[in-house]
C-alpha cells in the first residue's frame, strides 16, 4: 500500500470512493427505465463540457457539469417532440455533443489536452476537482434520499406515480441533472469513454440476485465499490489508465457473479433432485 | 360524482371518433361496469374520467378527491422490476404522505395478500399482483377507485376473490367503483350499473336493463344465424 503515500494516489482514492457511491445511485434508476443509453450519451457530452471548460480557462469538471445538466435536460425536452422515435434524440444530442467537442479540439486553441479525460487518470486529480465532486456527491446523493421515494415509482410504474401527484416532468429534469452530476464526478478517473460501464455494470451484476429494490441498490454500491477500487489499484501496478482497466474489472465481475450464481443454482436443483 | 357532457375524442384529433356524444351521471357509492367490444373505447373512456388524456370537446368532471387506480396487467410489462411486495407499497404510502406504515400491512390483510409483504412482484401469479395493485390504490382510502380489466389473466377462483373484495369495498365501506370489464358476467353480477359503449356512443343502464336489451338481442340474433 505504499502508493497511498502519494498526494496524487490519496486525492484518486478519495475521488473513487464518491463515484462509487454516486454512480450506481444514478445508474440503477437508469437501468431499469431502460434508459442506461443516455449515460453513454451524456458521457460524450460531458467530453464537450471539458473542452468548452478548458476553453473558457474554467475548471473542465465544472465545464462538463454544466454542458451535460444543459444536454441532459434537452433530451427530456425533445422525449415529447419525438415520442415514437426516441432513439433519434440520442443521436441529435451525440451529434450536438460530439460535435462541438470535435471541433473545439481540432482548433488548436486548447492550452491543456483533453485526453485525460477520455481515458482516465490517476495523475490529474486536483484539489478543486475534490472539492467538485465532493460536492456533486452529497448534492446528488441528497436529491436522491429526499426523492427515493417518487424516482422509485417513476421507475417502476409512472402512471400510479402520476395518479398519486407525482410532479414526473419536473423530477425527470432534476434527474436528468444528477446524471449530470454523476458523469462530471466520474470523467477524471473513469474517463468519457467507458463511464457508461461504471454507471450500469455494477446495476446489471446486483440485478442477477434477483433482490429487492433496496437490497437491489445496496448491492450495485459494493459492486461498483469492489470495481473502482481493483481497476484503481490495478492500473497503478500495471501503469494503465484506470478507466478501461476499471470497465474490464466490471464485465469479469458481471460474468463471475452469473457463472457463480448459474453453478449454484445448478447444485441446488442437483441436490433437490437427489433428495 | 362524476359527469361527462358531450365528450369527442379521437387518437388522431379528427373523425372518425372514438367516443363521440359521451354524457353520463354517476352518483356516489355506485359500481359502474362499463362493457362493449374490443375497440369500443372503454379504456379510453377511464383515462379521460383520469386525466391522462383530453377531450377534444366536452367536459368530464370528478369530485372525487382520493382517487385509487388499478391498471390492465397486460399494458404493465414492468414485471422485471426488482421490487417486493412491501416496497410497492411502502414507495407509495410515502408519496401520498401516509405516516402510518402499518396501512401496508393492514391493506395486505384486507386483500389477503398479508403472507406475501417480501415476496418480489414479478414473481406473483396474476391474481396476486392484481391483488396488491388494488392493496395500493386502497392505500389511500379512496372514495373511488378505477379498475382496468381486473380480473384479466386470473384463473375461476381468484377473480371470485377480486369481485368479492370490491363489492365488499362498495357496499361496506361506500367506494365508488368504475371498472372496465371484459367479463360480462362479472359486470352483471356485480355492478350497479352498467354502461355500454358501442359505435362511440353510450347507454347507462341497470345489469337486469342489459340483459333485456343486449344480450337477450344478440342471443336471438344468434339463434337465428
Amino acid at each position: 500500500m505504499h502508493m497511498l503515500k502519494y498526494a496524487f494516489m490519496q486525492n484518486a482514492l478519495f475521488v473513487s470512493v464518491c463515484i462509487s457511491i454516486l454512480c450506481p445511485c444514478i445508474g440503477i434508476f437508469l437501468v431499469l427505465r431502460r434508459n442506461s443509453m443516455i449515460s453513454d450519451t451524456l458521457s460524450h457530452a460531458s467530453l464537450a463540457g471539458v473542452t468548452i471548460g478548458l476553453l473558457a480557462k474554467q475548471n473542465p469538471i465544472l465545464g462538463a457539469f454544466v454542458f451535460t445538466s444543459i444536454c441532459g435536460a434537452l433530451i427530456e425536452y425533445l422525449r415529447s417532440y419525438f415520442r415514437k422515435y426516441t432513439d433519434l434524440i440520442l443521436t441529435i444530442v451525440l451529434s450536438l455533443s460530439v460535435g462541438t467537442a470535435i471541433t473545439i479540439i481540432s482548433s488548436g486553441k486548447l492550452r491543456a489536452s483533453a485526453d485525460a479525460f477520455m481515458f482516465g487518470s490517476i495523475l490529474t486529480v486536483t484539489g478543486f476537482d475534490m472539492v467538485m465532486v465532493l460536492a456533486l456527491t452529497v448534492a446528488s446523493v441528497l436529491a436522491l434520499v429526499l426523492l427515493y421515494h417518487q424516482m422509485v415509482y417513476i421507475s417502476y410504474d409512472e402512471e400510479a406515480a402520476r395518479i398519486a401527484g407525482v410532479k414526473v416532468g419536473l423530477i425527470n429534469y432534476v434527474f436528468s441533472i444528477l446524471v449530470a452530476s454523476a458523469i462530471s464526478a466520474s470523467i477524471r478517473i473513469v474517463g468519457v469513454l467507458v463511464l457508461g460501464s461504471m454507471i450500469a455494470l455494477p446495476v446489471a451484476t446486483a440485478l442477477q440476485f434477483e433482490k429487492g429494490f433496496r437490497s437491489t441498490l445496496v448491492l450495485s454500491i459494493v459492486f461498483s465499490f469492489v470495481d473502482i477500487m481493483v481497476g484503481l489499484f490495478a492500473s497503478y501496478y500495471l501503469n494503465v489508465a484506470p478507466g478501461g482497466f476499471t470497465a474490464l474489472v466490471s464485465v469479469a465481475v458481471l460474468f463471475l457473479v452469473m457463472a457463480s450464481l448459474r453453478v449454484t443454482a445448478r447444485l441446488r436443483n442437483g441436490a433437490g433432485v437427489n433428495a | 360524482m362524476i359527469k361527462a357532457e358531450n365528450l369527442y375524442f379521437s387518437y388522431t384529433g379528427s373523425p372518425p371518433y372514438l367516443l363521440a356524444g359521451i354524457d353520463f351521471v354517476i352518483q356516489d357509492g355506485e359500481y359502474l361496469s362499463i362493457v362493449g367490444d374490443n375497440g369500443s373505447g372503454k379504456s379510453t373512456l377511464l383515462r379521460l374520467i383520469l386525466k391522462f388524456i383530453r377531450p377534444l370537446s366536452g367536459v368530464i368532471t370528478c369530485d372525487a378527491t382520493r382517487i385509487g387506480y388499478v391498471p390492465q396487467r397486460k399494458d404493465f410489462a414492468n414485471t422485471d422490476f426488482p421490487i417486493t411486495v412491501y416496497e410497492a407499497l411502502n414507495s407509495y404510502r410515502s408519496i401520498l404522505k401516509l405516516k402510518d406504515s402499518a396501512v401496508i400491512s393492514n391493506t395486505l390483510e384486507l386483500v389477503g395478500m398479508a403472507d406475501y409483504a417480501n415476496a418480489l412482484m414479478g414473481t406473483l401469479s396474476g391474481g396476486q399482483s392484481q391483488r396488491v395493485f388494488i392493496a395500493r390504490a386502497l392505500l389511500g382510502q379512496p372514495d373511488l377507485l378505477l379498475l382496468d380489466e381486473p380480473s384479466t389473466g386470473m384463473d375461476q377462483h381468484s377473480q371470485q376473490d377480486v369481485y368479492h373484495l370490491l363489492r365488499t369495498l362498495n357496499e361496506q365501506h361506500g367506494v365508488t367503483i368504475i371498472s372496465v370489464e371484459h367479463n360480462l358476467n362479472a359486470a352483471i353480477s356485480n355492478s350497479t350499473l352498467i354502461y355500454h359503449l358501442k359505435d362511440g356512443q353510450g347507454h347507462l343502464c341497470t345489469p337486469q336493463q342489459y340483459i333485456d336489451e343486449y344480450l337477450t338481442d344478440r342471443m336471438s340474433a344468434h339463434a337465428h344465424a
